[in-house]
């Protein structure tokens, strides 16, 4: 079963460096997922991917496929507008 | 034998319903990032979808553009299968988006048995 918990703080989450910014602000579901998984094919496995994105569904989104694909879903912060999820590749 | 999950996602809705249209491309394209194979299956209306052309003129509200998503679906890998029967009645056999492939019904029951899930729209 899939767990959405947030093992990261936001101050955590905020300090992070990502090795790679997504900016899916505006794209409509799946687009925001298609783009965590182009990039996430771009990083090193252990580094992060960033996901920009003004959709509410997205963490959700993100934290369920992370779960299924074996990554590892950071947390979500809150931007302007937008929220900012962090993802680390895993294999 | 595969062990990677496979889901058949049959597609009966053209153009003129968008949302129906679109919403089995978008569970394919997610499944198919989740590295779940997807095979969608289309019949009845639902071949005009895969009717070259057609998917640039279908846009459900707070969806992304059909064509985007079949671009989408074929570069991720996955499979389009076309029922014979339903695209010579519209008269389109000769006129398919690249990568379709026109089967029949054996060919349906033989994917829909074999996989984990099916969903039908």
């Amino acid at each position: 079963m899939t767990t959405m918990t947030s093992p990261l703080s936001d101050t955590d989450l905020l300090a992070l460096e990502s090795a790679k910014v997504v900016d899916a602000r505006g794209s409509a579901c799946p687009g925001p997922l298609l783009e965590a998984k182009k990039a996430m094919n771009t990083v090193q496995v252990g580094q992060t991917i960033e996901i920009w994105s003004s959709d509410p569904a997205t963490k959700t989104d993100i934290g369920a496929w992370s779960a299924k694909v074996g990554h590892t879903y950071l947390g979500t912060v809150a931007g302007e507008g937008y929220e900012r999820t962090f993802v680390v590749r895993q294999k | 034998m595969s062990d990677q999950e496979k889901l058949v996602i049959m597609a009966t809705h053209g153009p003129d319903d968008p949302e129906r249209a679109t919403i089995p491309f978008v569970m394919a394209c997610a499944a198919l990032a989740s590295d779940v194979a997807v095979v969608m299956g289309f019949q009845a209306d639902g071949v005009c979808l895969v009717h070259e052309g057609e998917a640039e003129h279908v846009q459900a509200p707070e969806f992304p553009p059909l064509k985007k998503l079949l671009d989408d679906f074929r570069e991720l890998g996955g499979q389009l299968l076309v029922c014979a029967p339903c695209i010579k009645s519209r008269g389109f056999m000769d006129s398919l988006v690249p990568g379709a492939e026109v089967v029949a019904a054996a060919r349906f029951v033989a994917e829909v048995t074999s996989a984990t899930n099916v969903l039908v729209y």
